[in-house]
């Protein structure tokens, strides 16, 4: 199972966390599912053409979170969901990030409860594309 | 894992009465990459010749994998490999003669099966002459020659200027391919930013001839802050906080930019001189260098992790 990450240099969000945020993503649409394994740190460099201690940080920053753990000799793999933490601080980034995207609806006009109809559908749709992914 | 590949302590160089390198410190742990970053004039030519022992500094010494860079034997030199600026080639020469001409310099490791195939890679033939090549070519043959050796440490000075975005990936993809098959160390100078936050691990500001950062590049991106301010009376006329590279004001509005300060002193400050709002903004690592060489003056210098 392939994904497909694309690096953007020159953007406000250092290296190491946009491929950290795209193999989370990723994991929550079941693109990669629990125990399947990431690639290893060495060709991922050389495949996004990015230095090695970049992907090595994202892939920490992935088993801080809990998405994925590493076996010495093995390799990353994904994590089973039910082991995966989430605390304070990844709820409150969580709670941020909606702030900015309620504050963007405003700015279009949308009502409340048009939002929460908006978020509700986009959400059905997620959960329907994920189970389809296990199929 | 302190193993240093290269250090420079207070080099020094003057050209005349011009200060071209000011007391440098520098140092290059193995296997990282190191983006050596610095506007037009600051000194990273300069630099690198001196730690290659091409120009004898005025004061200060350096040493390059732990032999002095006065005295570099060819033993040491066999081990580094070194891109000039403009990539300057015999330009009577073709492709397969500069090969002949470059081997004996490094007879027990030069790796011709590896130089043939970045010429073929790049298509080019080696009975094309320098003269006849393209900017772009002549940077191929360049790397091409420089990585053949499979050198323990890389010097590149600004080796990627004037290329296109095709050729440049190359050189990158080549930099990437280096450290993650046999962990040499790098040290390339470059203007493109974007270019060292893809492929270096570490970054070495220099400004006017002084090292102004030499860290890892997280911790650089982490260390330089934009924070908008806004006031319901007016913008305080004295701004005491530590770390202040430049302000802004507007009637309410203050945007300062900080080196160092954490979120806590950000928000403690922002208390004190009675602001309704802050916000923390992201920047971009362009933004971040344009700022950082550019304060209005050089007292407040930023505290990296000693290696």
């Amino acid at each position: 199972m392939g994904i497909w990450i694309q690096i953007s240099p020159g953007a406000d969000k250092p290296i190491y966390i946009q491929v950290a945020e795209q193999i989370a993503e990723a994991i929550a649409k079941n693109q990669l599912s629990v125990g399947d394994k990431l690639p290893a740190v060495r060709k991922l460099a050389a495949e996004l053409v990015i230095n090695p201690n970049t992907v090595a940080r994202s892939y920490t920053i992935l088993e801080q979170a809990g998405l994925v753990t590493t076996k010495t000799g093995s390799g990353t793999f994904v994590a089973d969901p039910k082991l995966r933490s989430s605390d304070a601080a990844d709820l409150n980034l969580l709670s941020e990030r909606i702030d900015t995207i309620i504050a963007r609806g405003l700015n279009l006009g949308l009502e409340p409860e048009n939002m929460v109809s908006l978020f509700k559908a986009r959400l059905e749709g997620f959960v329907k594309k994920q189970e389809s992914e296990i199929k | 894992m302190n193993d240093i590949v290269l250090e420079t302590k207070g080099l020094t160089k003057y050209y005349r009465r011009t200060l071209a390198v000011d007391h440098l410190d520098l140092k290059i742990p193995r296997g990282s990459i190191c983006g050596f970053v610095g506007r037009n004039g600051a000194g990273k030519t300069t630099a690198i010749k001196l730690i290659l022992g091409l120009l004898n500094p005025t004061t200060g010494s350096s040493t390059v994998l732990g032999c002095d860079s006065a005295e570099l034997k060819p033993s040491i030199r066999q081990r580094i490999g070194y891109v000039t600026e403009g990539h300057r080639l015999f330009r009577w020469m073709t492709i397969g003669e500069i090969e002949k001409f470059q081997r004996p310099f490094f007879p027990k490791q030069w790796d011709g099966k590896f130089f043939t195939d970045m010429i073929d890679y790049f298509e080019l033939s080696r009975k094309r002459k320098i003269k006849h090549l393209s900017n772009g070519q002549r940077a191929q043959v360049s790397l091409a020659l420089a990585l053949a050796p499979h050198p323990e440490l890389l010097i590149m000075d600004d080796p990627t200027l004037g290329l296109d975005a095709a050729i440049r990936r190359q050189f990158l993809e080549g930099m990437i391919g280096l450290i993650t098959r046999q962990g040499k160390t790098i040290l390339f100078s470059s203007h493109i930013l974007g270019d060292v936050e893809r492929v270096a691990d570490r970054i070495a500001v220099i400004d006017k001839g002084v090292l102004r950062a030499n860290c890892s590049l997280e911790q650089f991106q982490k260390a330089v802050k934009k924070v908008m301010l806004s006031f319901t009376d007016s913008v305080p006329a004295e701004i005491d906080i530590d770390g202040l590279l430049h302000c802004r004001r507007s009637q309410k509005e203050l945007e300062l930019v900080l080196v160092g300060a954490d979120e806590e002193q950000i928000t403690a400050w922002a208390q004190k001189s009675g602001a309704d709002k802050h916000q923390i903004t992201k920047m971009t690592l362009e933004d971040q260098f344009i700022e950082y060489t550019a304060p209005p003056d050089h007292k407040k210098l930023f505290q990296w992790e000693e290696l």
